[in-house]
C-alpha cells in the first residue's frame, strides 16, 4: 500500500516538473486571466479589455478579463499574489499599488516582493478644474486665491487615496495651505456636484473632464503631467503655474505573482508591448485622452523602477498629510 | 403560557437592543467629530442608541398582550442543513471546486425537508448539479475550478 | 417639431433589424440571467456587457438597454415567484408580488408588472425626449442638503411599507441603516464593523442581505410545518388579469410612473427611492390598506411601475451630463468609452444619432420586453408546480452560485447564512423584513449627505432649513410623521372612549 503510495506520489512529482518544463515553451496553453480590481465599466476596467483583447490575438489564447473590486483595489491585488505563479492570472493595477502600503497597514501583499512585474501600459493625465463661476480666472489667479482662501476652498475627491487625493494633497502640499477636503464616492457623484456648482474644485482624469471641459460646463486651470497634453493644449501644466516639477499621472502596471518563469514574463512582456503598439489600442486610448507608453516603458523594469519610486513618494507624501485607512 | 406578555416581542426586542449596543460598544472606538466633520463613530453611535431605545419600547409594549398564536415548531433540521450547507459552500468551493460542493451541498439541503427521501435527495443533487453547470459555467462562463487544488491528484 | 425629427432619426436607428435583433437578444439574454436567484440588474449586465464589446456603438448600447430592461424584469419575476429580490426596488415588488403568488395569483402579479413597467416606460422614454436637458439642469439643485432631506422623507414615509407594528418597523429601518454602515468609511477610511475581514471593507453585499433575509429566512419558515402542511402554490387560478384587476391598477401605475419620473432625475439616489415611495403612496391612498403585505396588486403595479420610469430617468443625467445615477449607469459609461464615446453634455450634439436612437430603442425594449414576456407568464408560473422540496434546494444553490459568481467573494455566502438566521428570527418574531433592506440601501447616502452637508455648511445645521428645496422635504418629513401618527392618536382615542362606555 505505501509503496504504491510513493511510486504514484514520485509519479505526480515527475509530470509535474514535466508540466512546468512543458508549459514554459507552449504558453499559453490555456485561457489567461487578467484580474482587475475593480468593477467592471471603470477606467482601469476600460484599460484592461482593450489591452486583453489585442494580447489574445498575440497570445493566441484568450485573454479574459475577471473583475475582483473592492478595499481600494487590495483585494484583487491580494488574491493575484496568492495566485499560482504560471502565468495564467495576471493582475493589472493603476497608482493605487504604490499607494496601498502607506494607506493600508495590514496590507496581505507586499507590492515589490509579491509580484513579478510585466510592464507600464498607460499614463493618464489628470486636470485641476472648478466649477465654471469659480472666481480665480488663469492659474495664476488660482495660485493666489488657493494660498489667500485655504480652508473656505471646497475640494472634492474620490475617498481615501484615489488619485483625485493625491493630486489635492500635491496641491496643497506645494502651497503649504489647505483647503477643506470634501469626500466621494468615486469623481462620478463630485463631478455632479460640481457641475451643480455645490463645491469649488477638484482634480479628475482627463477620461472624465475633456467633454466637460470643452463644453464649458466646468473650468479647467490646469494638468497635472510635467508636458502639455494634446487634447487640451490651451491647459498650462501646473509647474508652469509655479509649483515646481509637479507630475502627477495615473499610471497603469501589468504584475504577474511573484515567481513566474522569467520565460513566461518576457512572452508576456512582448505580447504587451505589441498590443501597445496596435492601432486600434492607440486610437481608443486617445479617445480617452491618454496614450499607450513607449516600447521601452512596458518593461519589467521601466515598471519596477516607476513602481519604487512612487511608493516612495507617496509614503511621504501620505504621511505629511496623516491620512491612512489603517 | 403563564406569563402575560408577548414572547415575539419581548424577543425581536431584545434582538434590537442587543444589535444597538453591538454597534454602540463597537462605535466608541472609533473617531466621533465635530458637528464640522463627523467622525466614523458619528452616525453609528447615534442610530444606535436610537435602535436600543426602539428595542426597549418594542419589548415594553409587548407586557400585558400575550401572543394570539402559539409559536411554530423551530425547524431544527432545516436551519443546521440549509445554513450548514450554506456555510459549506462557503467553506469549500475554492478548495473542492464546482461539481464536488454542488453535489454535496445539493444533496444536504434537499435533506433538510423530511418530505425528500435519500435516494430522492441524490437525484435532486446530481439534477442541480448538471443545471448549475449548464447555466452558470457553461452559459455564463463563470471562472471557477470544476475540481479544486484540494483534489488535484492527477491534475498539475 | 424638432422633437419629432429628432425621434423619427431614432426611430430610423433603432428600427433596423440588426438593432432589433440585438434589443431583442438583450431583453431576452437580460431576463434569462436576471431571474437566476441572486442575480440583480447590475450583476446581469456586469456578466453580459463583455458581450456587446464586440459590436458597434449604437448596437452595443441598445442591446445593453435591452439587457436592462430585461434584467430589471427577470429580477422581479423572481422576487414574485419565490420572494429572492435580487435589488432593493425588487425587495417592495416581493411584498406582495409574493403573496399573491402563494394565492396562485403569480400570473396577474407578473402581468401587471409587465404591463405597468411598459407603460411607465413609454412615458418616461417621452419625458427623457422631451425634456432631459432641462431636467438635469434641474436635477443639479440638489446638493447633499437636498439629498439629506429627501432620504429622511422616504424613510420616514416607509413605515408604510410594514403591515404590523410601526414601532418593529422603525426599529428595523434603524437596524438596516446601521448595516449599511458596514466597511470603510469614506470620509476617513475608517474600516467599521468589519471584524477585520478586508472583504467586509466594501461593505455587506446588498445581494447577500436580501437573498438571505426575504430567500433564505422564507426557506426556514416553510420548513417549520412542513409535516402537515404542503408548501408551495396549490392551484394556479388564473395568468392574466381580471377585469377587477384593470381597474385597480390603473391609478397606482399611473401614479408609480409619475414618482418614478421624478425621483429618477435625481442622480443622487433618487431612484431607489421610487418604488418605496410608490408603495407607501398606494397603500395610503388605497381604500383597503389592510389588503397590503397579504397580495393587493396595486403593490406590484404601483412600485414596479415607479422603478421603470425612475430606471429609464435616471438616464436623463447620463446622457444630458455624463453622470452615473448608480451602478448599472457607472457600466453604462464604461460600455460609452469601451465604444469610443465619452458620456457628457456634447454628446446630444457630436452624436444625435446614437443619443436619439438609445432613447428609441429603450421604447422598442420595452416593447420587446412586454412581447417577450407576456407569453412567458405561463411558463414562469408552470415553475411554481415543482414541488417546494425539490425547488428549494435549487433556490439555496442558485442563491449561493449566483452570490459568488459576482464577486468571487466567499465572506458574500456567509453573510447570506447570517442574514437568513436573523432575517428568520425577527420575521418569527413579528418583524418584517422589507423596511430593513430600505434602510440597508439608505444607510450609507444617509450618512454621507449628512456629513457632506455638514463640511460644506462648515458645521451650521441650519443648512437643512436655509435651502429653500431642503427645507420643503423636511417640512413634507413632518407632515408624513404627523399623518402616519394622527390615525393611531386617533384609535386609541376611540378605544378610550370605547372602554369609557
Amino acid at each position: 500500500m505505501k509503496t504504491v503510495f510513493r511510486t504514484l506520489a514520485l509519479g505526480l512529482a515527475a509530470s509535474t516538473v514535466l508540466g512546468t518544463a512543458v508549459m514554459a515553451q507552449e504558453y499559453p496553453t490555456q485561457p489567461v486571466t487578467i484580474v482587475v480590481p475593480f468593477a467592471a465599466g471603470g477606467p482601469t476596467d476600460t484599460v484592461t479589455r482593450l489591452v486583453a483583447a489585442a494580447m489574445s490575438e498575440d497570445l493566441g489564447q484568450q485573454v479574459v478579463v475577471q473583475n475582483v473590486g473592492g478595499a481600494g483595489g487590495t483585494l484583487g491585488a491580494g488574491q493575484v499574489a496568492a495566485a499560482p505563479n504560471d502565468g495564467y492570472t495576471l493582475l493589472l493595477h493603476h497608482i493605487g499599488m504604490s499607494t496601498a502600503p502607506s494607506l493600508y497597514a495590514s496590507l496581505p501583499f507586499d507590492p515589490l516582493t509579491d509580484f513579478a512585474t510585466i510592464g507600464l501600459v498607460t499614463e493618464v493625465p489628470m486636470t485641476v478644474v472648478a466649477r465654471k463661476d469659480f472666481e480665480p480666472a488663469t492659474l495664476e489667479d488660482l495660485v493666489a486665491y488657493i494660498k489667500e482662501n485655504g480652508e473656505n476652498i471646497t475640494y472634492a475627491n474620490a475617498g481615501i487615496g484615489a488619485a483625485s487625493q493625491l493630486c489635492g494633497l500635491l496641491i496643497m502640499d506645494a502651497l503649504e495651505t489647505k483647503m477643506t477636503e470634501v469626500p466621494y464616492q468615486g469623481t462620478g457623484p463630485a463631478m455632479t456636484d460640481l457641475l451643480g456648482g455645490q463645491i469649488d474644485m477638484m482634480c479628475d482624469q482627463t477620461t472624465n473632464t475633456t467633454n466637460q471641459i470643452q463644453a464649458g460646463e466646468i473650468k479647467a486651470y490646469a494638468v497635472t503631467t510635467p508636458e502639455r497634453i494634446a487634447v487640451l493644449p490651451d491647459l498650462p501644466t501646473l509647474s508652469e503655474g509655479g509649483l515646481e516639477n509637479f507630475n502627477l499621472a495615473i499610471w497603469h502596471g501589468l504584475y504577474a505573482p511573484a515567481g513566474t518563469d522569467p520565460a513566461i514574463i518576457e512572452r508576456l512582456t512582448a505580447s504587451l508591448q505589441k498590443a501597445l503598439a496596435d492601432e486600434n489600442v492607440g486610437n481608443s486610448f486617445a479617445e480617452l485622452g491618454t496614450y499607450p507608453v513607449a516600447a521601452d516603458q512596458a518593461t519589467p523594469t521601466a515598471l519596477t523602477e516607476k513602481l519604487e519610486g512612487q511608493i516612495a513618494l507617496w509614503s511621504e507624501v501620505i504621511a505629511a498629510a496623516g491620512v491612512a485607512a489603517q | 403560557m403563564a406569563l402575560n406578555v408577548s414572547k415575539n416581542d419581548l424577543a425581536s426586542g431584545a434582538m434590537f437592543i442587543a444589535f444597538g449596543a453591538y454597534f454602540v460598544l463597537e462605535s466608541t472606538r472609533y473617531e466621533f467629530g465635530t458637528p464640522f466633520r463627523m467622525g466614523p463613530g458619528f452616525m453609528p453611535v447615534v442610530l444606535g442608541a436610537v435602535l436600543v431605545a426602539l428595542g426597549l419600547a418594542v419589548a415594553a409594549k409587548g407586557f400585558g398582550k400575550p401572543d394570539d398564536e402559539a409559536p411554530a415548531p423551530w425547524p431544527w433540521r432545516g436551519i443546521a442543513l440549509v445554513l450548514g450547507t450554506i456555510v459549506f459552500f462557503a467553506a469549500t468551493i475554492r478548495g473542492l471546486g464546482f461539481i464536488p460542493v454542488v453535489l454535496i451541498s445539493g444533496f444536504a439541503t434537499a435533506m433538510s425537508s423530511t418530505r425528500n427521501s435519500i435516494l430522492q435527495a441524490l437525484v435532486i443533487a446530481v439534477g442541480l448539479c448538471v443545471l448549475c453547470y449548464a447555466i452558470f459555467v457553461f452559459g455564463l462562463g463563470m471562472l471557477v475550478p470544476m475540481f479544486g487544488p484540494w483534489l488535484n491528484f492527477a491534475g498539475a | 417639431m424638432d422633437l419629432l425629427s429628432s425621434l423619427s432619426l431614432g426611430f430610423s436607428v433603432a428600427l433596423d433589424p440588426s438593432n432589433i435583433l440585438y434589443c431583442f437578444l438583450g431583453v431576452l439574454l437580460g431576463t434569462l440571467v436576471g431571474v437566476l436567484p441572486g442575480i440583480g440588474p447590475t450583476a446581469t449586465i456586469a456578466m453580459l456587457l463583455p458581450i456587446t464589446f464586440s459590436l458597434n456603438a449604437e448596437t452595443a448600447l441598445i442591446m445593453l438597454a435591452g439587457i436592462y430592461y430585461g434584467a430589471q424584469y427577470g429580477g422581479s419575476t423572481t422576487a414574485i415567484l419565490i420572494n429572492l429580490p435580487g435589488e432593493s426596488s425588487a425587495a417592495v415588488t416581493a411584498i406582495d408580488g409574493y403573496q399573491m403568488a402563494r394565492k396562485g395569483r403569480a400570473g396577474p402579479a407578473l402581468a401587471a408588472a409587465a404591463l405597468g413597467s411598459f407603460f411607465a416606460g413609454t412615458v418616461a422614454t417621452f419625458l427623457l425626449a422631451a425634456f432631459a436637458p432641462p431636467l438635469a439642469r434641474a436635477a443639479l439643485n440638489f446638493g447633499a442638503p437636498e439629498y439629506f432631506s429627501l432620504i429622511v422623507l422616504g424613510l420616514l414615509v416607509s413605515i408604510a411599507l410594514a403591515h404590523g407594528s410601526i414601532l418593529k418597523a422603525l426599529a428595523m429601518i434603524v437596524l438596516g441603516l446601521l448595516l449599511g454602515m458596514v466597511g470603510q468609511d469614506i470620509y476617513t477610511g475608517t474600516p467599521r464593523f468589519t471584524f477585520g475581514l478586508r472583504e467586509l471593507f466594501g461593505g455587506l453585499n446588498f445581494v447577500a442581505v436580501a437573498v438571505g433575509i426575504f430567500g433564505i429566512a422564507e426557506i426556514l419558515r416553510n420548513l417549520e410545518n412542513e409535516r402537515e402542511r404542503e408548501v408551495g402554490v396549490k392551484e394556479v387560478k388564473n395568468l392574466w388579469l381580471t377585469r377587477e384587476d384593470f381597474r385597480r391598477i390603473i391609478a397606482p401605475v399611473l401614479r408609480g410612473t409619475g414618482i418614478g419620473s421624478i425621483l429618477g432625475v435625481l442622480p443622487g439616489g433618487g431612484h431607489i427611492l421610487s418604488s418605496f415611495a410608490s408603495y407607501s403612496a398606494e397603500k395610503r391612498l388605497s381604500k383597503h390598506p389592510e389588503e397590503f403585505g397579504k397580495g393587493a396588486i396595486e403593490g406590484v403595479a404601483g412600485p414596479e411601475s415607479a422603478n421603470n420610469a425612475a430606471a429609464q430617468t435616471s438616464f436623463i443625467p447620463l446622457m444630458t451630463l455624463g453622470i452615473p445615477a448608480h451602478p448599472v449607469m457607472a457600466l453604462m459609461i464604461g460600455a460609452f468609452i469601451l465604444q469610443g464615446i465619452t458620456p457628457g453634455p456634447n454628446v446630444i450634439n457630436e452624436q444625435p444619432a446614437l443619443f436619439w436612437g438609445i432613447i428609441a430603442s429603450m421604447w422598442i425594449g420595452n416593447l420587446l420586453l412586454v412581447i417577450l414576456n407576456l407569453p412567458l407568464v405561463g411558463l414562469w408560473v408552470k415553475m411554481l408546480s415543482i414541488p417546494y422540496r425539490m425547488l428549494f434546494p435549487a433556490i439555496v444553490l442558485f442563491a449561493c452560485i449566483g452570490t459568488f459568481s459576482i464577486n468571487q467573494n466567499i465572506y458574500d455566502i456567509y453573510a447570506i447564512a447570517f442574514f437568513g438566521i436573523m432575517g428568520y428570527l425577527l420575521i418569527r418574531f413579528g418583524c418584517e423584513p422589507a423596511p430593513l433592506l430600505l434602510g440597508f440601501v439608505l444607510g450609507p447616502l444617509l450618512e454621507e449627505h449628512l456629513r457632506r452637508a455638514m463640511i460644506i455648511s462648515r458645521g451650521d445645521p441650519m443648512i437643512f432649513i436655509e435651502r429653500p428645496i431642503s427645507a420643503t422635504l423636511l417640512a413634507l418629513a413632518l407632515a408624513a410623521v404627523i399623518l402616519a401618527v394622527l390615525p393611531s392618536i386617533r384609535k386609541k382615542r376611540d378605544e378610550v372612549f370605547v372602554e369609557e362606555d
